[in-house]
């Protein structure tokens, strides 16, 4: 971790450290310090462990378990493909793979670029207007590989 | 004089384009656009609405430039011209999509707040009767009476319990908590109100999941409205209620995992008994009931015991909440009684087929639930025939597919989510959940034998009878109700010599 973001990760700690008599919660934790940091770094299982005065491996079991917590930098853009069976029979498994071809990325991966990261996800809610596409915090229904192309920043900056 | 027009802020509308609408007009000066919740009318949306000399005038699959033709009255069509919406009994939707969602005053104006009005007045016990009475089974899936979940937790005698609201809807193909939380969202907290009142209970949890981050937004505005007007208390004692994100599993939606999950943890399934209701958050008692369930149980607080009981069948009594989806006309929200067959509402409420498409299959029940082929329709809808022909109504996701669609690519696909999602507490869904998958995808690249669909069957039978939840128990039966029914598409896959080139079948 950076100096900045130990001192952010300080920052985020501070309020859920549990108060004599409260337990920790751990994945509440885990979200904040993701939602300052972008991801929640695997050095910062150590500090969040202390100041939560719970073991290591508790706070690496959590982490490991839910989807949504990310150990790793992703791209500057999240495309979230649904997945859930109204999408899928609206063919949300080929728009998937049309995005794969165009974007040039598996499931789960990065432009080389940084640009975008490409993942799945089961189901928004959205059926009524599916197939559904989530561009960072924005959902799209019946989306196309093309309406989703156009929403994404072009790395040349067009 | 400036013309109002009533525009969704639901978030299928807002996909559908609804706030492009809103953006374009914003700055008309004789336009002035109110944002409601939804009426689940998703096959037209983004739909715009304004009042007329007889009701509201609706124009459906609206674009910026419909305004000249709006603002003069032109071409819009009346409620009544919207079959999905006549034929339908609604009790909890009812006033969905008139409504802004966080406004109080129009919240009481359709009668909000008057089934916590009568369990105020009523001793615990009373209001416990009155769900017994009315046949109120759980609306989140798995059907347990409400009356018997509360009352557990009633009796239980501790220094604290919880009242928790699951809003971890992870069925796919369902929506309609996520609707109540962005369209109605003082109806679940008037719901928990009711809950922690029968049962003795000063502190309660939203579970929501990381999917619906509008639905826990408008939860997080209305539980401080509420607050704000002081009507967050028992008793004159202060009702604690907060919002908790969830992080993307959908176990997380069985209650034993949710509350790990609540408490901080892994979302893992534990063994029951203690049920939560004895034994449940930080080990105290704690009722977990869906959203959906909290919704009605106001309904029935307002109008009566004996209004639900009245609709219905014998052993499902009350309206189900269906969520149409998939390859047909009109997906959208059907609230009707129990008992219709499931032939009648998709006919009339599906609408057919979307264009060019021919039915195959339809999935009720969500990700865990079984096929039925165009031969099985005739069913009623109702948790005994259902039970009675080992399927499950879930929480009423209905979701058609088309001739187009693949069942070897659909049952492999089922058994991915199936061991993306399991949790690992039990043996046969975690290691069962792979197997199975990997079985699919031999058979799906060509490389199956004959005998691995009867291993899947054999391995379908054990996590059925053995799982700890309903997740790796489930989990069969959509993929073997697909090789049940269209098992000429998976012997078609298999290649005529086993990959030694010797004859295997």
């Amino acid at each position: 971790m950076t100096t900045g973001e130990t001192l952010a990760l300080e920052r985020v700690l501070e309020p859920h450290r549990p108060r004599p008599g409260e337990q920790a919660n751990i994945l509440r934790t885990l979200l904040a310090v993701q939602q300052a940091l972008g991801h929640v770094p695997p050095n910062a299982i150590g500090p969040v462990a202390d100041a939560l005065k719970v073991p290591e491996a508790h706070v690496a079991g959590v982490l490991s378990y839910y989807p949504d917590l990310h150990t790793a930098p992703r791209g500057r853009q999240i495309v979230r493909v649904c997945l859930g069976e109204a999408c899928v029979a609206n063919r949300s498994l080929h728009l998937l793979a049309d995005l794969q071809r165009v974007l040039g990325i598996g499931l789960g991966e990065t432009t080389k670029d940084g640009q975008v990261t490409l993942e799945r996800v089961y189901c928004m809610g959205n059926c009524g207007v599916g197939p559904t596409v989530m561009v960072d915090e924005t959902i799209y229904g019946r989306a196309s590989a093309a309406d989703v192309q156009k929403t994404l920043v072009k790395p040349n900056g067009s | 004089m400036a013309i109002t027009l009533y525009l969704s802020n639901d978030t299928s509308a807002r996909a559908a384009g609804a706030d492009r609408l809103a953006a374009a007009w914003a700055d008309v000066p004789d336009i002035h656009v109110v944002r409601t919740s939804s009426r689940g009318v998703f096959f037209l949306e983004p739909l715009v609405e304004r009042d007329g000399p007889h009701g509201r005038l609706l124009w459906p699959r609206a674009k910026p430039d419909d305004l000249p033709r709006i603002r003069d009255g032109a071409g819009g069509i009346s409620l009544a011209e919207v079959p999905f919406l006549a034929q339908q009994q609604r009790a909890v939707f009812a006033h969905f999509g008139t409504a802004q969602p966080l406004s109080l005053e129009e919240y009481r104006a359709n009668g909000g707040w008057r089934g916590w009005e009568r369990a105020t007045n009523l001793p615990s016990e009373a209001i416990i009767t009155e769900l017994k009475t009315s046949g109120l089974r759980g609306r989140g899936g798995a059907a347990f009476p409400v009356w018997h979940k509360w009352d557990i937790a009633r009796r239980a005698s501790a220094d604290q319990k919880y009242v928790v609201a699951n809003a971890d809807e992870g069925d796919a193909g369902t929506y309609c908590d996520r609707m109540i939380m962005e369209g109605e969202p003082f109806r679940l907290i008037e719901g928990m109100l009711i809950c922690a009142k029968a049962v003795g209970a000063d502190h309660g949890y939203v579970y929501c999941r990381w999917e619906y981050p509008a639905a826990a937004a408008t939860m997080q505005a209305a539980i401080a409205e509420v607050e704000r007007a002081g009507l967050l208390t028992i008793d004159k004692r202060p009702f604690r209620l907060e919002v908790f994100r969830g992080a993307g599993s959908y176990v997380c939606g069985e209650e034993t995992a949710l509350l790990s999950s609540l408490e901080g943890g892994r979302g893992m399934v534990k063994v029951r008994p203690p049920y939560p209701a004895m034994s449940g958050l930080h080990g105290k008692p704690t009722v977990v009931s869906n959203v959906l369930t909290f919704g009605t149980v106001v309904e029935i607080m307002a109008r009566g015991a004996d209004w639900h009981a009245a609709l219905g069948t014998a052993g499902s009594k009350g309206l189900i909440v269906l969520q149409l989806g998939g390859r047909i006309r009109q997906p959208g929200l059907v609230e009707i009684p129990f008992g219709a067959t499931l032939a009648e509402v998709l006919e009339r409420f599906g609408g057919g087929m979307a264009d060019g498409s021919r039915f195959k299959a339809v999935q009720v029940g969500g990700p865990l639930g079984s096929l039925f082929p165009e031969s099985q329709l005739l069913i009623p809808l109702c948790f005994d025939t259902f039970n009675e022909a080992g399927a499950v109504l879930g929480h009423g996701g209905i979701v058609v597919f088309d001739d187009q669609t693949d069942m070897v690519e659909l049952a492999r696909h089922y058994m991915t989510f199936t061991a993306d999602e399991s949790c690992g507490k039990c043996t046969p869904c975690r290691i069962g959940s792979v197997r199975a998958r990997e079985l699919l995808e031999r058979i799906e690249g060509g490389s199956g034998t004959a005998g691995d669909l009867d291993l899947l069957a054999d391995l379908g039978d054990t996590m059925k009878a053995t799982s700890l939840c309903a997740h790796g128990g489930r989990a069969p039966y959509p993929v073997l109700s697909a090789i049940e029914h269209f098992g000429d598409e998976f012997r078609r896959r298999l290649p005529a010599k086993g990959p030694n080139g010797t004859m295997d079948r």
